[in-house]
């Protein structure tokens, strides 16, 4: 084939990363790049497997090394590296093999903040990426209940936990360390410990997300969170409500005060479509979240309908994106988890890091 | 990408054996003297959190009283282990700012502004 390296790749320099608005070849994405006889291969490595647009991009590239003259064949590969949002300085992070750490956070408690963590999660390890879950929703912990997990964690020889393996997800919750019938009653420096060792000492291994389920509101957990890691952003899960959507904004406010990059909000219970007749009906109202998002400058990741079917799910311990991955609900997960991943690459992208260099 | 209304560094690090160098996003440097910084801690060991008065007195803190490390804390702030054992102080980007040297005029007392 008469084709130089030279050409294809400015053939492919016609393709962009629409969300990181450059270009694949200057992103560097272009790897492995071999011309045959037969056939140009190259791989696209993406800053997640969950990449929104992958295969347009695949499409894309294919087309543009197809139309130059002499190409007969193209082989495209997809692959992925998920780039960490804070430089882990050596020695002084406390989860050193994660590369994103992700709050999902609400403004009040009841808009299903654990059922989209939980789904989320799962979601994003459905695509190839690793993925770990902490529940520190220590006063109601629901993340082993939704995800259908009765094992208990494991303790290394250093009594360091192991977290419980479900469906691609590595799991963490305080209800793995509480009988049902207990409570947790505890005052401020229990709930800091309780993060810090959820968070140093547990075996997470490599994560490129881990998730983290948060007690609704702002108290002393999200602040240990925030204080303990560098987050990579937070997320707002909300109902379209006014009402919810007014208290969501403080939650808002509190992480832009503690410098936490807003990755977006999720609007849950969106609209309610009746399986039977398919009426529509706004039982919590529409649109409220993504209007929120657009006058606060924040990115919008997002609307899950209200079906009967997630909360069946939940309660039974098999969420709905691995019982009925085909369901709207389902779909709208998928969706906003790829928003989610697209918005975290882009933050770490802008490479916004604070080198101390004491 | 300011999606955050808190001044945020790019570096942290020595301007001598004694100060500390913050040097901002803007561009703008601050050289925080280190007796300066260690009074005024923030935590609430130093400085009454409802009246703002100070609760340690400077005399009771080394003349030569240096920093020998720093943490970042989170995202927003630091934290510094000083030469005299004093740890406790978070620092936030926000305060340290504030707290310029060359931006802001220091009374004679080293009172936080």
């Amino acid at each position: 084939m008469s084709v130089t390296q030279e050409q294809v790749l400015k053939a492919l320099a016609q393709v962009r990363d629409p969300d990181l608005d450059r270009d694949i070849v200057s992103l560097g994405f272009i790897k492995d790049l071999q011309i045959g006889d037969d056939e140009v291969s190259f791989s696209i490595q993406l800053t997640t497997p969950a990449c929104p647009v992958r295969d347009q991009m695949k499409e894309q590239a294919a087309e543009a090394v197809r139309a130059l003259p002499g190409v007969r064949r193209v082989n495209v590969t997809m692959t992925s590296q998920v780039r960490a949002s804070v430089s882990q300085q050596a020695g002084s992070s406390l989860i050193p093999t994660i590369k994103n750490a992700i709050a999902i956070a609400s403004g009040k408690g009841g808009v299903g903040k654990s059922t989209v963590s939980a789904n989320l999660a799962l979601a994003l390890a459905a695509t190839g990426a690793k993925v770990g879950i902490m529940d520190a929703d220590v006063y109601g912990p629901s993340i082993p209940t939704i995800l259908g997990t009765t094992e208990m964690p494991e303790l290394t020889d250093e009594q360091r936990i192991i977290p419980v393996q479900r469906s691609g997800v590595a799991v963490v919750s305080m209800a793995f360390f509480m009988k049902p019938d207990e409570a947790v009653i505890w005052r401020g420096p229990m709930l800091h410990k309780t993060v810090q060792q959820f968070l140093g000492g547990v075996e997470w291994g490599q994560l490129d997300y881990l998730i983290v389920d948060l007690p609704p509101g702002t108290g002393d957990v999200q602040l240990s969170l925030c204080q303990s890691i560098p987050l990579a952003g937070a997320v707002i899960v909300s109902t379209p409500q006014d009402v919810a959507l007014n208290v969501a904004q403080k939650a808002i406010v509190m992480f832009k005060k503690l410098n936490t990059p807003i990755l977006g909000i999720i609007e849950n219970m969106s609209e309610y479509v009746c399986p039977h007749c398919g009426a529509r009906e706004e039982i919590f109202g529409s649109g409220g979240a993504r209007q929120t998002a657009e006058r606060l400058g924040i990115p919008f990741l997002g609307e899950i309908p209200l079906a009967t079917a997630v909360r069946q799910t939940s309660d039974a311990g098999t969420p709905i994106v691995l019982s009925a991955p085909d369901s709207a609900a389902a779909k709208a997960f998928t969706t906003v988890a790829e928003n989610l991943a697209a918005q975290v690459s882009i933050r770490a992208m802008q490479g916004e890091q604070v080198k101390v260099t004491f | 990408m300011a999606d955050t209304q808190v001044p945020t560094p790019v570096e942290i690090g020595r301007a001598n054996l004694f100060d500390i160098k913050v040097t901002w996003q803007d561009g703008h440097e601050s050289i925080y003297p280190a007796r300066h910084l260690r009074l005024n801690c923030p935590c609430a060991g130093c400085v009454d959190e409802v009246t703002g008065q100070r609760r340690m007195a400077a005399a009771s803190v080394p003349e030569d009283v240096k920093p020998l490390g720093i943490q970042l804390v989170g995202r927003y702030a630091i934290s510094i282990q000083w030469s005299d054992g004093h740890n406790t102080g978070i620092y936030a980007f926000e305060m340290l700012r504030k707290m310029c040297p060359c931006c802001r005029p220091q009374t004679s007392d080293n009172r936080p502004q």
